[in-house]
């Protein structure tokens, strides 16, 4: 009897998931059917499901009138990607390692100054200051993931895979002469492979999808990221269409087309929607084996 | 041995951790300089003619900071052509940074101000009075001498308005009929015309427009916005009220200085129930309670019938619209005659400086090139002759790229603006003469600060959006839902609100009539 219990139950949370997924997909679905239907029908009867009066006509708008500026955009997203994962990683990957390296007795002080910023932050202003000021990061494509190299809660789930590596390995490498390097290099981070793939995954996203470092430090359009690109669009279309905009002397700028804003999200989500059915598997794995010791 | 080890993984986390950070250092030094360089490519023989121009101004650097996306066309000029000229007048180098408009008053725009930038940008006089009272602008008083042709060509009235105890804060730019704003109905004058009908003088007129078309053209909606009790205003009160804001009217028939707490009136209500009718007949679309920026996009795809008008929409409109109704025409229509119009000042908005900024005076000098003359004017909002744009013997403008420069609403300036060949003469001459009999609002250049009454005002703007703006706009009825909203209203402190504000709109009328 219990095998058809479970099964009666496995059925019951596919469908939950199911429904679940379905609503979440709605959206989606919207934005793509938006972005492949003529402007005038859109206006007109409104979104749905199947494209109203099929036509790629917005995109050849798109590529034909902004294509060197979304072209650019994307290829900063991906530099800023790749760049910004590496160093990530490679920062993220050195702290866990040396808060959880045994022995080392200033470990717990380093975990606390680290743990401290995920309390108590010194706020926009101070971080604005720090980072133009100080560190000049200002229009420069540092600027775009420097700030975001280290996230705390992603080191200690690092930290907590390290120290899930049997302590036996380490020590038969110090045995043998190994130090901390060539231990962190050749063992860690080989062992370490599904953590890294984990946190590698998440610093990736969150590089792809943050306007916020381009909105603050950035103001050369060279430099701007595909989703800084978007959040610049949709942000004028809104404050222009609020009403605010009396104040200024009652400005008048045609927003872009209602198409036109999907077809942006759509060239947007592309890339993540496309490697995401890949790696999700590490994303599970990496939590599980990084919160379960031994 | 574990001493060593210890040190040692300090060490690795140092070097990685400085590593990172050191890095930035260089590369930004570095990529700093590759932007500039970009930028002077062109100067070396700028430079060489302006020392001799200007061989008494420092060379200097001025960061105007603009809203909104910057074209294509923008960014190549601002390295070349406005860069070349700015110098060469003025010895500066000016560097023109593009923020979306989220950050307008408010924002990075703060934040900029708050972390010490050498900066200037356009405020309107609220944003003026809180950052004012913060310290973040400077008082740029001393230097007004620097606007000798801008002060020319931008009326003393918006001076005025940008003056806090007698300081000048800002420095206004444009000076175009705006007397009337929102207060003309903008009809579709195409679509009035299809139905048999000549003009619209009247609400009842109006209506029955609305009536006509709705009858030929069920898809379109009548009204694009949700605001309408400057065009009824004939319809509702005797009164001619000027808004100051959400809250506060003035009596502009009256000579005194006694503010309206506009929920709490008679007119109020009077303007709800037309509203309300406006909602029932659909004139108002179910979905502008809950899509405001839809409405917008509705008026520009030529999906609505009227909008509010003013001065300059029938030809900033008709730009816009004609892209998908090629033959529409737009009409400015007053709903009923006899009373003046009312102008808060011709201004379009007003720089400031950042209270950081090195030398003040080199970027009053800047605001007074946009307003120098013809010349500069053209370069500033239309680009290079026979590159961007190109005049007929009437001095009529057809464009040839369609990127917008320093946006030409901030420039606009009657003695110099350009019409392009689409407007015809009898609307230019209409548009010049639309100020003419207007009256300059009495409370124009009178700045609220609203610190003693920080707590009430951010209540207020809860219950407005809440309560007030649903009955205000037809969607909740006035007899069931206003009761409750005055309750808020009152827990919210309006009594307090209106005595404070109508306190220090006293005591500066007073010194005004002095």
């Amino acid at each position: 009897m219990p095998a058809t219990e479970n099964k009666g139950l496995l059925v019951f949370f596919y469908i939950c998931i199911a429904v679940f997924s379905v609503i979440c997909l709605v959206p989606f679905v919207l934005a793509v059917s938006g972005s492949l239907s003529t402007e005038s029908r859109i206006a007109a009867e409104g979104y749905s499901f199947w494209p109203r009066g099929f036509s790629l006509e917005t995109y050849q708008f798109l590529f034909g009138s902004k294509a060197e500026q979304i072209i650019r955009a994307y290829s900063m997203s991906l530099v800023v990607t790749v760049l910004g994962t590496l160093t990530a990683v490679l920062v993220t990957t050195a702290y866990a390692y040396v808060i959880s390296v045994k022995g080392f007795r200033l470990k717990n002080v380093f975990a606390f100054f680290a743990y401290f910023t995920m309390l108590f932050s010194g706020g926009t202003l101070p971080w604005y200051l720090l980072s133009t000021k100080y560190y000049h990061l200002g229009d420069t494509l540092l600027g775009l993931f420097i700030p975001y190299v280290l996230s705390v809660f992603l080191m200690f789930l690092m930290a907590n895979y390290f120290r899930s590596i049997p302590h036996e390995i380490v020590e038969s490498a110090q045995i043998d002469g190994a130090g901390h390097l060539r231990i962190f290099f050749s063992i860690m981070i080989p062992l370490g492979r599904v953590g890294l793939v984990t946190i590698s995954l998440f610093y990736a996203l969150q590089f792809w999808n943050d306007f916020y470092l381009p909105l603050m430090l950035v103001t050369d359009q060279e430099l701007y990221t595909i989703q800084y690109l978007m959040y610049n669009m949709m942000a004028n279309i809104q404050f222009l269409a609020s009403g605010n905009a009396a104040h200024v002397g009652g400005a008048i700028i045609a927003p872009p087309l209602e198409t036109a804003k999907m077809a942006m999200t759509c060239l947007t989500v592309l890339p993540i929607a496309i490697l995401y059915p890949f790696l999700q598997s590490f994303f599970v794995k990496g939590i599980i084996v990084g919160s379960v010791k031994g | 041995m574990n001493k060593k080890k210890g040190w040692i993984s300090l060490l690795l986390s140092a070097v990685f951790l400085l590593s990172a950070c050191s890095q930035g250092n260089n590369e930004s030094a570095n990529s700093g300089n590759v932007g500039s360089t970009g930028g002077e490519e062109t100067t070396p023989s700028s430079t060489a003619d302006s020392t001799k121009d200007n061989a008494t101004l420092a060379p200097a650097k001025l960061k105007i900071v603009l809203y909104g996306d910057e074209s294509n066309r923008m960014k190549e000029l601002a390295k070349t052509e406005f860069y070349d000229v700015v110098k060469k007048e003025i010895n500066a180098e000016v560097e023109f940074q593009f923020l979306p408009w989220t950050e307008y008053g408010g924002g990075k725009t703060d934040l900029m101000l708050s972390t010490g930038e050498d900066f200037a940008t356009y405020t309107d006089t609220n944003y003026m009075v809180k950052s004012v009272a913060k310290g973040l602008y400077a008082d740029l008083t001393p230097y007004v001498a620097a606007l000798p042709d801008l002060s020319k060509n931008v009326d003393e009235a918006s001076f005025t308005a940008f003056q806090l105890s007698g300081k000048q804060y800002a420095i206004p730019v444009g000076n175009k009929p705006n007397s009337a704003e929102f207060y003309s109905v903008l009809v579709r004058q195409d679509l009035l015309e299809e139905v048999g009908m000549t003009q619209v003088t009247s609400l009842a007129e109006l209506e029955a427009f609305y009536d006509k078309v709705h009858a030929v053209h069920p898809e379109l909606v009548g009204y694009a916005g949700t605001d309408a009790r400057r065009m009824l205003l004939y319809d509702y009160t005797d009164q001619n009220l000027y808004w100051q804001n959400d809250f506060i009217a003035l009596d502009e028939s009256v000579q005194d200085d006694k503010i309206i707490s506009w929920f709490e009136t008679e007119e109020f209500k009077a303007y709800s129930n037309l509203m309300r009718g406006w909602y029932d007949k659909g004139i108002i679309p179910k979905y502008a309670a809950t899509n405001v920026p839809q409405l917008q996009s509705d008026w520009n795809s030529g999906k609505a019938m009227i909008w509010a008008g003013t001065a300059a929409r029938p030809f900033e409109g008709a730009a816009t619209i004609s892209q998908a109704v090629p033959d529409a025409k737009l009409v400015n229509y007053f709903l009923g005659t006899g009373r003046p119009k009312i102008s808060r000042g011709t201004y379009s908005t007003a720089f400031f400086v950042s209270a950081a900024a090195k030398d003040p005076e080199r970027y009053l000098m800047f605001f007074n090139l946009l307003q120098k003359n013809q010349e500069l004017y053209d370069l500033f909002a239309y680009g290079i002759e026979g590159t961007d744009y190109t005049l007929d013997a009437n001095g009529r403008l057809t464009k040839i790229t369609t990127d917008s420069l320093i946006p030409d609403w901030l420039l606009m300036n009657k003695n110099f603006i350009r019409f392009d060949n689409t407007v015809p003469d009898d609307f230019i001459a209409d548009y010049k003469a639309w100020d003419d009999g207007a009256i300059i609002s009495k409370g124009a250049g009178f700045n609220f600060d609203n610190t003693p009454v920080k707590n009430e005002e951010t209540k207020l703007n809860g219950v407005l959006t809440e309560y007030l703006a649903p009955i205000g706009s037809g969607f909740s009825d006035y007899e069931t839902a206003f009761p409750k909203a005055l309750e808020r209203l009152k827990a919210a402190g309006i009594d307090k609100y209106i005595a404070e504000y109508q306190k220090q709109f006293s005591e500066w009328y007073a010194k005004q009539s002095k």
